[in-house]
């Protein structure tokens, strides 16, 4: 073999050695482990990047939708003051709780107790919007302009009262840590089409200067017990979006391409000599390594995005780890093929700051969620991606804090309602589903328990989630655990 | 992959009672002249198909009709009807009820999605015609020590089961491995580094008897052994160095972590290991290593959210420490028995409260996130404890001086106090307070501005009180310093424990007390109702769970999976074992060796079975891609720590100094902060710290170490981890710090080892994979090498860039250029997929 791949102008020397290795790959290595080396089929195709395998005749339905793009606003957003109008709460702004509102009910203990506890008026108006009518206060000018195209659910309720259970809760359908979450069930099931990227990304961002201390745990977007390659790869905020993806200094691609065909000449020899099909797996695995280097340099390179599509996300969409950079970069990804982009967004939780913070945090998510569901709909993907808005549970229509210290208003976790959005693929835009009594305390009609939301979401994707299961320990578990019904009524 | 999509066609299942039947009787194929077993054959059916509703749950049961014990199956079920009449399947229910068309009657029914098969049918019809004998499940039976089968040639009874079972297979054991693999797979498997060229040199040479299990005995010997196995342990333990949840603290259990590698390196029995651990604070006048134990126990993570319900919280870290013993040495998913009874499994959830309420006992109250929370046990070095002996005798002796000059300068009757002596009431106020006080009881506040006061017109007092102060501060900062572990201790009067309704804090049910779970073991005679008696029903004797469990995880560390591949769930829903008799006759070994665990795993890795070599015919790979008959050798990549433990050690780095606070190698920047909102800032180790072992990086439980993949998260309890293969592993190893500036100081050793090329290239195969490269290999790397020494040589700035990632200073007489080369070419070898795998 002619041997110097070390001459830098030879690019065309180390392109024929790829086709070289990988033609004699087909007669070395049969069909099975050239198809994994290509990245696609295969037993042993395992990667949590590209051409991620689902599960055969997955998805068994009809997929209203594509991919997922999950915005989620942790910290919980409170409801009565964004998307939920109760006039009420301005006539009795003050006075106690009513009776029957709260009896018997479990508040986190910064509230204990909530007999007695005095209604807040919502701190800004609402209005109705666009031929919809749905209700959507001053905090979120952008996401009223796009009223008509979401579907707000204004019924949801959950079991948790404290942040990182309730997240965990929505996200992978339990309390506890520890089990698959929703990106990692829908690669499981449907696997992806990029062989770029990996299936499952994750961003997550929080406004400048709140002072939030939740923290986004890696099991917010964990495998749980599904195979690792399912679990959610988190791009970063700063510096290489994916760790290790740049060279050491000194190390240029076309040295480092040099480098990846010994290894895998080598690693050939080694398969031709031993047989373990893991060696195919690897050799594909080293190549996608090193396609990310390209493709995530090139997703993340925003020189081609116009100014007008740029300005749909707001000011700060440049800038890296900004939640406008986030949803654009969600839009690139499932562009891309990825399956299921999850942009997480901290700082909602507003016990004392609801005439503070509260404005920070809606300037910061407000134009850049409404800009990116423009985005997609200009560009004809809104049809296959079901983009969900919402948080972790509600906020207290009752104060916390003291009704004379306006600067420190808050409210405390409220589990029992809550709004969430979605927008997108199979679900009916301009419809508002479900309705609180006239405090925005309790669920009244047309309830949407965390589990049927996810119920809903998997047969958006074609599943059904009694069907998608997985045994752990003795269990078949799934996302829903015993529980969940599609809502029906909010599909297109 | 378990989901069960087949279709539930009624009318092509029921093809005729009378084949089925047929069947039954022994008319159909020659596989129905062997006896049904019920525990192998008929108990799992049941256990998959009809538990769920006619199983030991009593509130999910249906029709009054339980099958997992053998009066419910026999007797009336509400209908009247007998589900199982011995030796008359059509007289039985049951079998009505699988084969009829009726979508109303069918069982299990339709929306159940578990529809048994036609063979299954077959089965459960051939057992009850065969009289329905009962049993029980395999794993709750006490092992006995079954005869090893008769082989010729063998001596070890592992490979008498194996090469038994391999010849009922119709399979051949294959070849023993070459001894350069034999040594590389042995080095990793019991200290996780490899050989040096040195080591397999002298193996190879051996040519003595008993030169492979000399080299088993040096490697059981060497204090890297215990280390190897600690990291398997910590998983289990969930052990980490700060609290998890929001705020995280920081704890100190490494002495903890500290006294395991200790113990598995003094080859501690497995009964006392696990004795100490539980329950070492109950034994008699308990040595304090025997309480440090405990730290096992206490090891779960920490909830330090605002908000949260302290009783919720303490509710929480009963249930991780109960379903942590049930793991680790019982093999139970008591998880499950939380909300309801359990399943498939005899364990009861008045049985989960009941093992829990031996944890209920301690003050432990779960409020706030001390990452130290009492009952804790300070653990100071011998240092530390000379310095603060040292610190007190001093403060003692320095108190005195300072009463002594007192004395002289505010003189006053004896015995009366110094605010008496005469001028002391015009001092100010502070100075009069600091005054009244002894000297040896004064603090930092009471100390600064008496000397302060002093300081131009006494100086000796002044001095004095000084050093008082600097001795303080010196003893308080070095008391703050010494670890705290968190252990375990009864009161003596304890809360009452109950039953909680969906194991939900808000809902106590009825009272349990400390019990063990019922039909298993019975417990010794006498044993306490506490952990230590708890500790004395797992080890005794006839516990059929204990000693199979801890049997099957080492051979899972030594073959990648356990003989039962569920090493975490050995019920009715875990994997039977792939050899049932040896996994029986490794537990009574293991037991009756007294629990010696060196013992179990030197039977093991000289049994011929270990030694085999890797290689099999693509057709026997295929027929058992799992290796689960072991017709070969295991080949595994590595556990990511490993990878790079070995990396560090062949570029001569590894820092093999054993225990102490956990170190912070290289990490990519911001990690912490990016998790944590700037909370939590990463500051990196520097010099012989970032070369450490992996088993002292500092874990971070809500953000772990980013330099591992395919490790337990250390949230909760986990005794196997998967082994992946995705590019993000691929990145790591060809970018990550560690790894490229291993690769350099590899190669400025492979610039020393040798003059020429070819033979440098020798050296480093040799080095990280053990063996010499052939021709291909040769001609190839050498080839690159000179292409990249002359692209470095254009361009010196690159290749000096490279050869200064990472901290270490390396003086070498190659040039620049040459050594950048080399480290490509080293980077290259250490990602050989031969150097990331035992082969």
């Amino acid at each position: 073999m002619s041997n110097d791949p070390l001459n830098p102008l030879d690019e065309s020397h180390l392109l024929l050695n790829r086709r070289t290795f990988l033609g004699r790959g087909a007669t070395a290595l049969g069909t099975g482990a050239l198809a994994s080396l290509l990245g696609r089929g295969g037993a042993t195709a395992a990667a949590s990047g590209g051409g991620l395998q689902g599960l055969p005749g997955y998805p068994p339905k009809p997929p209203r939708a594509k991919y997922v793009i999950y915005l989620f606003q942790n910290g919980a957003p409170t409801h009565v003051d964004l998307f939920d109008y109760k006039p009420k709460l301005r006539e009795l702004h003050g006075k106690s709780v009513p009776d029957g509102y709260v009896a018997g009910k479990r508040f986190s203990t910064m509230t204990g107790k909530a007999d007695g506890k005095l209604l807040l008026a919502p701190v800004e108006p609402f209005h109705q919007r666009g031929q919809s009518g749905a209700w959507v206060s001053e905090f979120l000018p952008y996401t009223a302009q796009v009223a008509d195209r979401l579907c707000f659910v204004k019924g949801m309720h959950t079991d948790a009262v404290n942040h990182a259970p309730a997240i965990s809760l929505m996200l992978s359908g339990a309390q506890i840590p520890g089990r698959p979450t929703l990106g990692a069930w829908l690669t499981y099931g449907l696997g992806c089409e990029t062989e770029n990227l990996p299936a499952f990304v994750v961003m997550t961002s929080v406004s400048k200067g709140t002072t939030c201390g939740q923290i986004f745990y890696d099991f917010y977007w964990g495998s749980g017990f599904l195979p690792s390659r399912y679990q959610g790869v988190k791009f970063r905020g700063n510096g290489d979006p994916v760790l290790y993806l740049s060279n050491p200094s000194g190390l240029d691609p076309s040295l480092r391409r040099a480098m990846l065909d010994d290894l895998a000449v080598l690693n050939e020899r080694k398969l031709r000599e031993h047989g373990d099909p893991e060696i195919a797996t690897r050799i594909s695995q080293y190549e996608m390594a090193f396609r990310m280097q390209t493709s995530v340099p090139e997703l993340t390179d925003l020189s081609k995005e116009p100014e007008s599509v740029l300005s749909l996300y707001g000011p700060s969409v440049r800038e890296q780890g900004t939640f406008a950079y986030n949803c654009l970069m969600a839009r690139r990804l499932i562009e891309r093929g990825v399956r299921c982009v999850q942009v997480m967004h901290a700082g909602w939780d507003q016990h004392r700051s609801l005439t503070t913070e509260l404005y920070t945090q809606c300037r910061d998510t407000d134009q850049p969620s409404a800009g990116l569901v423009l985005d997609l709909q200009q560009r004809g993907l809104l049809d296959d991606t079901l983009v969900i808005w919402g948080g972790e549970f509600g906020r207290t229509p009752f104060i916390q804090g003291a009704l004379d210290d306006r600067k420190n208003w808050g409210r405390d976790h409220h589990p029992y309602a809550y709004t969430s959005w979605m927008a997108g693929g199979g679900v009916k835009a301009g419809l508002s589903h479900g309705e609180t009594d006239d405090l925005g305390m309790n669920v009244v009609s047309d309830g949407v328990h965390v589990h049927d939301l996810q119920a809903t979401i998997l047969h958006l994707m074609g599943i059904d989630h009694e069907r998608l299961t997985y045994r752990f320990q003795g269990r078949d578990f799934r996302l829903t655990d015993v529980h969940g019904r599609v809502v029906s009524e909010i599909l297109s | 992959m378990t989901s069960d999509f087949r279709d539930w066609n009624p009318a092509t299942r029921w093809k005729s009672l009378g084949t089925v039947l047929g069947f039954a009787l022994g008319l159909g194929s020659a596989e129905a002249a062997e006896t049904v077993r019920f525990s192998r054959d008929v108990l799992p059916i049941l256990a998959d198909h009809c538990f769920a509703c006619h199983g030991p749950d009593a509130a999910a049961r249906k029709g009054g009709l339980r099958l997992d014990v053998r009066e419910g199956a026999l007797g009336p079920g509400k209908s009247g009807k007998v589900a199982i009449v011995p030796g008359d399947p059509k007289a039985s229910e049951v079998i009505r009820r699988v084969l009829t068309a009726d979508a109303d009657d069918v069982m299990p029914p339709p929306e159940a999605h578990r529809p048994v098969s036609q063979d299954q049918i077959a089965t459960l019809s051939r057992w009850i015609a065969e009289g329905a004998p009962w049993g029980r499940h395999w794993a709750y039976e006490p092992p006995q020590r079954p005869a090893p089968p008769s082989v010729p040639g063998v001596s070890n009874p592992i490979d008498a089961f194996v090469r038994s079972r391999l010849a009922r297979e119709g399979l051949e054991p294959a070849p023993e491995a070459s001894r350069e693999t034999l040594l590389r797979r042995l080095s990793f498997d019991l200290t996780g580094l490899p050989p040096t060229p040195d080591e397999i040199r002298v193996f190879v040479e051996d040519t003595q008897p008993g030169a492979y299990e000399r080299q088993v005995d040096r490697l059981l010997a060497s204090p890297r052994h215990g280390e190897r196995l600690a990291w398997d342990w910590l998983e289990a333990a969930r052990y980490a160095d700060s609290n998890g949840y929001q705020g995280d603290g920081e704890r100190t259990m490494w002495p903890w972590r500290d006294w395991v590698v200790r113990e598995f390196n003094a080859n501690r029995p497995f009964d006392d290991f696990t004795t100490w651990q539980l329950a070492g604070d109950l034994l008699p006048s308990p040595a304090p290593e025997q309480r440090l134990a405990t730290g096992f126990v206490r090891n779960h993570m920490i909830n330090g959210e605002g908000g949260r319900i302290p009783e919720e919280n303490r509710i929480d870290y009963l249930f991780d420490q109960t379903e942590t013993v049930a793991t680790v040495w019982l093999g139970a998913t008591f998880n499950c028995t939380r909300c309801h009874d359990h399943k498939y499994d005899p364990f009861t959830q008045k049985d989960y409260f009941s093992l829990l309420a031996f944890f209920d006992r301690t003050a432990v109250d779960g409020g706030g996130g001390d990452p130290q929370a009492r009952p804790n046990l300070e653990w100071p070095s011998e240092t530390q404890k000379e310095r603060r002996q040292w610190l007190e005798t001093e403060l003692k002796a320095s108190a005195r001086t300072v009463r002594t000059l007192e004395s002289v300068k505010f003189p006053r009757p004896a015995g009366k106090p110094v605010l008496e002596a005469s001028g002391v009431r015009d001092l100010p106020k502070e100075i009069q307070d600091a005054l009244a006080q002894d000297p040896e009881q004064r603090d930092g506040a009471r100390l600064n501005p008496l000397a302060a006061h002093w300081r131009t017109n006494d100086a000796p007092y002044a001095g004095a009180l000084e050093r008082q102060k600097h001795l303080r501060d010196e003893r308080d900062g070095l008391n703050r310093s010494i670890p705290r572990v968190m252990v375990m201790e009864d009161q003596e009067r304890f809360r009452d424990t109950f039953v909680l309704a969906r194991g939900n804090y808000e809902q106590p049910g009825a009272r349990v007390v400390a019990a063990v779970p019922k039909g298993l073991s019975t417990s010794p005679a006498g044993s306490p109702t506490n952990r230590l008696g708890l500790a004395q029903w797992i080890l005794s004797p006839g516990h059929p769970l204990t000693a199979r469990v801890a049997v099957n995880r080492s051979w899972q560390l030594f073959f990648g999976l356990g003989l039962v591949k569920t090493s975490e769930d050995f019920g009715l829903q875990g994997e039977r074992p792939s050899h049932p008799e040896l996994l029986d006759w490794l537990a009574v070994e293991f037991r009756d060796s007294g629990w010696d665990l060196k013992h179990l795993h030197r039977l093991i890795v000289t049994s011929a079975t270990y030694r085999q070599a890797s290689r099999t015919p693509p057709e026997i790979r295929e027929r058992d891609p799992e290796n689960r008959l072991l017709a070969r050798g295991a080949r595994l990549r590595m556990p990511s720590w490993m990878i790079r433990d070995a990396a560090l050690f062949h570029a001569g780095l590894l820092v093999e100094d054993i225990g102490g606070p956990p170190v912070k190698p290289y990490q990519p920047p911001g990690i912490w902060e990016e998790a944590t909102f700037g909370t939590k800032r990463y500051e990196q180790d520097h010099g012989a710290s970032l070369y450490r072992r992996s088993l002292y990086v500092f874990w971070r439980r809500i953000v772990g170490p980013t330099l591992f993949f395919d490790v337990a998260s250390r949230q909760t309890c986990t005794v196997r981890t998967p082994r992946t293969n995705v590019p993000l592993h691929a990145l790591l190893t060809l970018n990550d710090i560690t790894y490229v500036e291993a690769a350099r100081a590899l190669a400025a050793r492979v610039a020393g080892a040798a003059d020429t090329d070819p033979e440098r290239l020798r050296w480093l195969y040799r080095e990280v994979v053990g063996r010499l490269p052939d021709a291909e290999e040769e001609g190839r790397l050498l080839g690159s090498l000179h292409g990249y020494r002359q692209r470095f040589a254009t361009e010196p700035g690159r290749a000096r860039e490279l050869v200064e990632v990472g901290e270490i200073r390396i003086p070498t007489d190659l040039d620049p250029a040459a050594l950048a080369a080399w480290t490509v070419v080293c980077s290259t070898v250490l990602n050989l997929d031969e150097a990331l795998n035992v082969e």
